[in-house]
């Protein structure tokens, strides 16, 4: 592999314990334990700098504002979400696996029912992560943004299946039960 | 990027023209993994896998495959308790392995030989001896031990758009074609009731005897069933490990209560296993895949099911991926069926893009036969398939009714001419559209009949108010519509026939036919089960062939040149 230049890097900056926040229009971004460390990009190669760049400036794009934490306890993408929901001034949060599953959560919500979910990783790339932070944004605003288009493809499961169950694996050993969550800050490096 | 692009340039390194030409050919769009037995990530043989071993105190089994029984997980509990024959385990599991593959293959050995000392084995031995036989043993196994004579085939009749018109009219087809059940799904659940009537109407347009069902989340499946709209169940998932079950709140006991509550209604069920789902879901204990969907098929024998739904289904992407893996899954299928439970060998969801690879993973279980060779052949295209898509679809038809005519066998279907194509599925959409307007449901236009006749695809409906259908879903729920005033509807509207073939079906309901084992119809409404069609295969010229009306019906192809005037074709 060659290095090519314009590719972005994402480090998380550990800010300290992830808390409850208090601004009523906030989306929480919570990532999971593989996300951005050690993992760098999605099960189709999107990077992870371009997954949190594009769901920065889609909340931003409705005047929203973000936070993003990670969670070490467990890589269900459920739990992953509805816990940063609940730490989310305005009780919505975006949550994401390293893989690139998605899920729009809300915390007044049950655990496994959700705002938008996006269950084919494979099917994500940068416009649809855009999309998914603009209308995460407007939910925290108490509005009701249209769904995200789902696109569908029959021929995923041959293709991405076994990658997946694979990540999803590597995604588990990353699991800490003793560490709690943390709040971090994405800073994202451009490689010139 | 999608699954039908090709995988970005990794090297800069300059690749031959035929590289380049093998780089483009749609097996290459499929994913591989390597093995990772640590984890569960292999498709047969891995040394994690526990050594077969079996004690019995007091009448109990008290070692399960080198867990005493303090250390059992409820799977052990269930198996050792439910499963395994006291009487019979320690004798047969002294059997040396290689013993009982040979008896597997040998047609002298007879099914109810093998089936008999099937009921001691273990899930480590009875992986011990499957690990010994290669694919075509085990297709000589399958030849013999399946439970029904007659083979048969199941189709999957689904609408992108949910339209219980097009639902209607592919059924039909799907009826006339041969498929001895027919199953659907949705995209939006509320819609269910309506696209399940459809289904229900059309199955019994085409031929009498096609036994429907609709795959939902289990309340409401079960709720269409008990009402008479269904006929049957399969979508009642079992996991190979503890934590899988754990994670859906589930446990083998709910799962063999809710089993229970079907055949108390007289409804056909079967559970639904497969390689692969438990590594998918990151809780595969560190077993193999083919290991722990044998426990999931001693949990179903366990659980007193008739039968079982296995091949992989919807995580066929994962052995597929690894070495091995889809004689691993021919392997599952093998053992189902060794087990005497009735098999609904998979062959659905989309498994390849290669049409070889695809082929190559169907035709052993079409030339063995199988009780249903696939457990939902696609009779809509794949783009309208709402399983996911499907390992055949009805751009295959004409493929599959030639390579019956080639091979001699009968994968369940038959070619069917234009004319009585068109006649069916313009009658089941008059027939849905009579009951719609029965009912108080939103109209069926004459211009939906007439789209449903000659269309292929969802594309080529007119669209449906949705919200008003939905509206009427709600009110046949609520007012508690149930088979039996569809079959009043229908006689009512001139479907007199369609209405005696449904009353038929509900019929047998009360007089439990449909709970022996690989229980269907034929047209004329017989039961075919293993209790009085029963796989008696003995070696060359024995068991089912394919001869007499049968074997006339399916020289017939779309284009045959006529022997007596080579210059026309035998219509």
């Amino acid at each position: 592999m060659t290095t090519a230049t314009g590719i972005r890097t994402l480090t998380l900056r550990e800010i300290g314990p992830a808390e409850r926040g208090t601004r009523p229009e906030e989306v929480v971004i919570a990532l999971s334990p593989a996300f951005g460390d050690p993992f760098t990009k999605t099960i189709v190669d999107v990077p992870h700098a371009e997954v949190i760049r594009q769901l920065l400036a889609g909340i931003e794009e409705q005047g929203g504002v973000a936070r993003t934490i990670k969670v070490y306890r467990t890589a269900d993408l459920a739990a992953i979400a509805h816990f940063g929901a609940k730490l989310s001034g305005s009780g919505i949060a975006v949550g994401i696996l390293a893989r690139g599953t998605t899920v729009v959560h809300q915390r007044d919500l049950a655990r496994l029912s959700n705002l938008e979910l996006f269950p084919q990783a494979p099917l994500l790339d940068a416009e649809v992560f855009r999309m998914i932070g603009a209308n995460a944004a407007q939910y925290a605003q108490s509005r009701s943004p249209r769904p995200v288009p789902t696109r569908n493809d029959q021929m995923a499961r041959p293709r991405w299946q076994a990658k997946a169950a694979l990540l999803h694996l590597k995604e588990f050993e990353c699991i800490d039960h003793a560490r709690a969550a943390v709040e971090v800050e994405p800073v994202i490096t451009r490689v010139d | 990027m999608t699954a039908v692009e090709p995988r970005p340039q990794t090297s800069e390194v300059r690749a031959s023209k035929r590289t380049e030409i093998l780089e483009n050919r749609p097996v290459n769009l499929d994913g591989f993994v390597e093995e990772w037995p640590e984890k569960g990530l292999v498709a047969m043989e891995s040394d994690f896998d526990p050594q077969p071993s079996i004690r019995v105190e007091d009448g109990r089994i008290v070692e399960l495959d080198g867990r005493t029984r303090d250390q059992f997980d409820f799977m052990d509990t269930f198996i050792a308790d439910h499963a395994i024959d006291v009487d019979t385990c320690e004798q047969a599991m002294a059997t040396e392995s290689v013993e009982i593959a040979r008896m597997l293959v040998d047609p002298r050995t007879s099914r109810a030989d093998v089936v008999a000392l099937g009921r001691g084995l273990t899930p480590a031995k009875i992986l011990d001896v499957v690990k010994l036989m290669n694919v075509v043993e085990i297709m000589m196994g399958m030849q013999k031990v399946r439970s029904r004579r007659t083979p048969a085939n199941q189709a999957h009749s689904t609408s992108a758009k949910d339209n219980p018109i097009q639902v209607a009219a592919d059924a039909a087809e799907a009826a006339v074609r041969g498929f001895a059940e027919l199953e659907t799904t949705l995209g939006v659940l509320r819609y269910a009731p309506l696209v399940a009537i459809g289904l229900q109407v059309g199955g019994q347009v085409g031929r009498g005897g096609v036994l429907t069902q609709c795959a939902l989340e289990e309340a409401t499946e079960l709720d269409l069933g008990m009402r008479g709209i269904t006929a049957y169940a399969e979508t009642i998932s079992i996991y190979g490990t503890e934590s899988v079950f754990v994670d859906g709140d589930d446990t083998p006991w709910s799962k063999a209560f809710l089993a229970s509550a079907y055949a108390s209604r007289g409804i056909k069920m079967r559970f639904t296993s497969g390689t692969g789902s438990e590594v998918q879901m990151g809780n595969a204990e560190g077993r193999s895949m083919l290991f722990l969907e044998i426990r999931c098929i001693l949990m179903a024998k366990g659980a007193g099911v008739q039968g079982l739904q296995n091949g992989s289904i919807s995580c066929i992407g994962v052995p597929g991926a690894v070495p091995g893996g889809i004689r691993a899954v021919a392997a599952e299928n093998l053992v189902a069926s060794w087990m005497d439970l009735e098999c609904a060998s998979g062959n659905d969801q989309s498994f390849s893009h290669s049409a070889m690879r695809r082929t190559s993973r169907l035709v052993p279980q079409l030339f063995s036969g199988t009780d249903f060779v696939c457990s939902g052949y696609s009779g809509v295209p794949n783009k309208d398939n709402m399983f996911a898509g499907s390992n055949l679809d009805t751009e295959d038809y004409d493929d599959w009714n030639t390579i019956q005519r080639d091979m001699q066998v009968d994968g369940g279907l038959r070619h069917v001419r234009e004319d009585v194509i068109l006649q069916m599925r313009n009658k089941a959409a008059r027939a849905l559209q009579a009951v719609f307007a029965e009912l108080d449901l939103p109209a069926i236009t004459d211009e939906e009949v007439e789209a449903a006749t000659y269309a292929d695809s969802s594309d080529d409906y007119p669209d449906r108010d949705v919200l008003a259908d939905l509206e009427g879903a709600r009110s046949v729920m609520e007012r508690g519509v149930t088979g039996l005033d569809l079959v009043k509807v229908l006689e009512r509207s001139g479907f007199g026939d369609v209405a005696e073939n449904y009353l038929q079906v509900l019929r047998q309901r009360v007089s439990g036919d449909l709970l022996q084992t690989a229980a269907i119809f034929t047209g004329d409404f017989v039961p075919l089960a293993a209790i009085n069609d029963a796989n008696d295969y003995a070696g060359p010229g024995t068991g089912y062939r394919l001869s007499g009306e049968r074997w006339e019906e399916l020289k017939k192809l779309r284009h045959v040149t006529s022997a007596e005037n080579p210059e026309e074709e035998v219509v």
